[in-house]
């Protein structure tokens, strides 16, 4: 297919009035889905599409094909070169891409080929064989995705990526009470993955879930957020700090670079090169990907900027989108965190948070997969999934300690492009929690 | 590609496949955006194909997709979903069975009043043009947008029992939005809102009056910057037909799909709090409420001929009086709880297995106007235009926030409040519905971004709603 890309860039070079950006993106999928212990569906996907962006002065138009041929190719370049004289002018833009930096070269594997689905199959069994003991079922998904990419533009960059994330996410659910329990598996290096010690971590969880089940009223409690609550905090939070968002005047984060917002222990970085996650060599329009502080010590130090925004609001540019956000971790061990606690939250996962003004942080979502009480230090019933409605800002204002150790955790992104992507983030101690609700369910 | 979909479905009537299914599409998608007057992305994906092919081997579903129409590939995609259902019947403790239907056939051409890709497009970006001009950034307005999406969808259908369909629809997404900033904050107004999509062309602006209302949503972000908050603990409020689609969409759509019910969809989108055990006794709602799945109207984005699995388009009553009577489900569900199957199994392209989804998931109208609904109401807020959505994992405990207010004092409307945020009990809210306006306010409101399913799939669906009033809800959240 790299094929079609050449013929393209061919087309293009004879057409030195117009500025281009094109790529090439291969992606195929393995999906396990399991539901009750076994399984609901096995799914193979794959596609291959051609995106095009083009440029003629400050005007614009851009395409993509599925699946491109030569005659699919010479149709579409034909019909947007007909047309792009006809467009509105977009005065901000400038030019494409122009950083040429290169990523350090890394084998990656396709783990579809290295996990197939036989010995998926055969770690969910032992998986389910031992949640069985509890009284619990298994339910999730266990999928590799393989995913290749090469951009070139008309400013000669050349520039190709390569993932193959692998994702298992394991849900345990009592089979009369329905606690849910959650334990995910994310990265590129399966030899990491440790069956034994994930299936223990399961079990640990599981045996939490058999404390008797509460309801608590609405108020503000101290809580310990597991990783992946604060993960998926920061990742809205991260919203705010894209230049996109100052643009559009819903950045919490405008005017105040190099401001202290957070306490000291507040640390966030967007971190391509740890290994430990899903890495990214390149930003959207390929710009190379490095690690960029974004909050250091307390401090909002930069945007994520691309070139486009970088020539609109004369913010410094970089590749970063934000996809391998860090949470350093702090000092404390998390059984010295929940002992401190004398009536307060354990919060394992979060649903369906919407925010209600992003320039204000402020947005509402739920509990799920395990929410516990902590009295007297120590976790004593399960509760009911809970509501709640915050500032994610006041969220951070209010971490009091963060774990000494940090752990990458997987999501998966359902929305367009399915994808994957790993934050690390430790377990945080924050006061005032506001609960507003519950579910008065499981 | 009658012929070839048809063929495809003979080679797979193999000894050991008990049910098996192809789908075919091609999909002509265009996107326009003009931000603060500028065009900012014009796009377009002509003709994208899909291909999916599923069959049922050992009790188990196994299926392939792709883009790639080409013979080596279905060859390819066959022996996949072959062999993803052998592997998959390994870990299993129950096998999916149905009953075989009778082969069904389909034909369906919708044809819109205007046609977007067949509109001239100086015309069209001349009109989004002059949209976005009229909302461009001015005095408290630091920010607009005008989009449109404009889809074609052909798709085929076919499947071992003989079923075959063929259909071609087009979809309309328009809206414009405008932000205000103040050192107060910013607020945001759009139109039409949240679900602006619908069944139809370019036709769809102007049905939807967006030219008539560029000055309102400039003058209501503007003066939501200093209005005020509800301050009651709880109230009456009449909820406008584009907001009440998305409840109605979030807290009985999704709640009475019954593969929520097996935990199907536990992983991601969640489960539900409805039992098979309540059907025909559990009180959903007041006598008032009477909500069906109806996928025989093409008014809506949810027709079809056939489902994603064969079975002939249905109307079905989900909640009738009140009372829940069924679900929406799959040929395999339906079999496994007693019940036909509802014609709820789609896929938005054909590389995307089908799920149980929402077609055309409607809420009966009742009678009179929204005026007549609004005069007599004593004291209470209407609220519409959604800003922020939210539901747990059992479809049990939402939370609500819509782009403005107005409250109603001794049956008028007296002034506008910002951010009004309301929460509930699916079940207790709906009892709590003491009116609906009639026919003269039903209509679609639909959506193309409803997600579901892992991989992940975005589904273009229809809700037909009139506003209605809710008594005594919780209105005490502060933000």
């Amino acid at each position: 297919m790299n094929k079609q890309l050449m013929y393209l860039k061919q087309a293009l070079d004879k057409h030195p009035e117009l500025k281009y950006q094109i790529s090439l993106n291969s992606w195929q999928t393995d999906f396990l889905r399991f539901y009750q212990s076994q399984t609901n569906y096995n799914i193979s996907k794959d596609s291959i599409s051609l995106e095009v962006l083009l440029y003629k002065g400050k005007k614009s138009c851009d395409f993509s094909i599925d699946h491109p041929e030569r005659d699919k190719i010479d149709t579409a370049l034909a019909t947007a070169l007909d047309m792009i004289d006809s467009m509105p002018e977009d005065p901000d833009f400038v030019d494409v891409e122009d950083d040429l930096s290169m990523a350090q070269p890394r084998d990656v594997p396709n783990n579809i080929e290295a996990i197939p689905l036989e010995q998926k199959t055969k770690i969910l069994s032992h998986i389910a064989k031992r949640a069985a003991e509890y009284d619990f079922e298994i339910y999730g998904s266990f999928f590799c995705n393989y995913q290749s990419w090469r951009m070139l533009n008309s400013n000669a960059l050349d520039k190709s990526s390569t993932q193959s994330p692998i994702y298992l996410e394991v849900k345990a659910v009592h089979k009369k009470n329905q606690v849910t329990v959650l334990h995910t598996f994310g990265g590129e290096d399966f030899s990491i993955f440790d069956e034994a010690s994930f299936t223990n971590d399961l079990l640990t969880k599981i045996q939490a879930a058999q404390n008797p089940i509460t309801d608590v009223e609405p108020g503000k409690y101290e809580v310990i957020l597991a990783p992946r609550c604060l993960a998926e905090f920061v990742q809205y939070l991260s919203y705010g700090m894209s230049a996109q968002a100052v643009d559009q005047h819903s950045s919490f984060f405008e005017g105040k670079v190099d401001e202290k917002i957070f306490p000291e222990l507040i640390d966030i970085s967007d971190d391509p090169t740890d290994e430990e996650m899903i890495r990214q060599d390149y930003g959207a329009q390929g710009h190379i990907y490095r690690p960029l502080k974004l909050i250091e010590k307390g401090y909002f130090r930069a945007f994520m900027c691309d070139q486009y925004y970088h020539y609109k609001l004369g913010f410094p540019k970089n590749g970063n989108v934000g996809t391998c956000l860090k949470i350093a971790p702090g000092k404390s061990s998390l059984e010295d965190m929940i002992s401190s606690v004398e009536r307060g939250l354990f919060i394992s996962s979060l649903h369906y948070m919407n925010f209600i003004n992003a320039k204000a942080t402020s947005l509402t979502g739920l509990t799920r997969d395990g929410t516990f009480l902590i009295e007297n230090g120590q976790i004593t019933k399960v509760v009911n999934n809970l509501r709640f409605t915050e500032r994610i800002s006041r969220i951070l204002e209010n971490t009091c300690e963060l774990e000494s150790k940090a752990y990458s955790i997987p999501f998966s992104s359902n929305y367009a492009e399915f994808s994957v992507r790993t934050t690390k983030a430790p377990h945080a101690k924050v006061k005032d929690f506001n609960i507003t609700s519950s579910t008065k369910t499981i | 590609m009658e012929q070839k979909i048809k063929n495809i479905v003979t080679k797979l009537q193999q000894p050991d496949t008990a049910f098996a299914d192809v789908r075919i599409t091609f999909t002509d998608y265009e996107s326009i955006l003009f931000m603060n007057t500028n065009l900012k992305n014009y796009s377009n994906s002509p003709a994208s194909p899909a291909i999916g092919i599923r069959v049922l081997i050992d009790g188990c579903f196994g299926f392939a997709g792709s883009k790639d129409l080409s013979d080596s590939s279905i060859e390819r995609l066959i022996a996949k979903a072959r062999a993803n259902a052998r592997q998959g019947a390994k870990f299993q403790k129950e096998k999916v069975t149905f009953p075989a239907l009778p082969a069904a056939f389909g034909e369906y051409q919708h044809i819109p009043e205007i046609d977007p890709f067949a509109l001239p497009k100086a015309e069209k970006l001349g009109y989004l043009k002059n949209l976005a001009e009229a909302i461009k950034p001015q005095a408290q307005i630091v920010h607009s947008l005008v989009s449109a999406q404009f889809e074609r969808q052909e798709k085929y259908y076919a499947n071992s029992e003989g079923s075959y369909s063929h259909s071609i629809v087009f979809n309309t997404l328009p809206l414009m939005l405008v932000v205000a900033a103040a050192d107060s904050g910013i607020q945001t107004r759009t139109w039409p809102g949240h679900m602006s999509a619908g069944r139809g062309g370019f036709e769809l602006f102007y049905k939807q009056q967006f030219e008539q209302n560029t000055e309102r949503i400039i003058k209501e972000a503007t003066d939501l910057l200093h209005a005020p908050v509800i301050t009651d603990q709880k109230a009456d409020i009449i909820i406008g037909a584009g907001h009440l689609a998305l409840q109605l969409h979030e807290s009985v759509g999704h709640a009475t799909e019954a593969d929520r019910i097996l935990g199907q969809e536990i992983s991601y989108a969640g489960k539900t709090f409805v039992k098979p055990e309540m059907l025909t006794n559990f009180k959903y709602g007041s006598d008032l409420v009477n909500i069906y799945s109806d996928s025989t109207d093409p008014r809506g984005l949810g027709y079809q001929p056939l489902d994603d699995e064969g079975v002939p388009g249905r109307r079905v009553d989900i909640i009738k009086n009140g009372i829940l009577m069924d679900l929406q489900n799959s040929r395999h569900i339906a079999h496994k709880l007693g019940l036909q199957p509802s014609a709820n199994m789609k896929a938005p392209f054909a590389d995307d297995f089908p799920l149980v989804r929402m077609t055309n998931f409607c809420l009966a109208p009742g009678k009179g106007t929204l005026a007549e609904l609004i005069a007599n109401t004593e004291y209470g807020y209407y609220l519409d235009f959604t800003k922020t959505w939210s539901i747990d994992d059992n479809r049990n405990n939402f939370q609500f926030t819509t782009e403005i207010g107005y409250k109603i004092e001794h049956g008028k409307i007296t002034g506008i409040v910002k951010e009004p945020t309301y929460y509930g009990i699916t079940q207790e809210f709906w009892n709590a519905c003491d009116a609906i306006c009639g026919e003269e306010e039903w209509a679609y409101h639909s959506t193309f971004t409803c997600g579901k399913g892992e991989p992940g799939q975005i589904m273009r669906l229809s809700h037909g709603v009139a506003p209605a009033r809710f008594k005594n809800i919780n209105v005490s959240v502060k933000i």
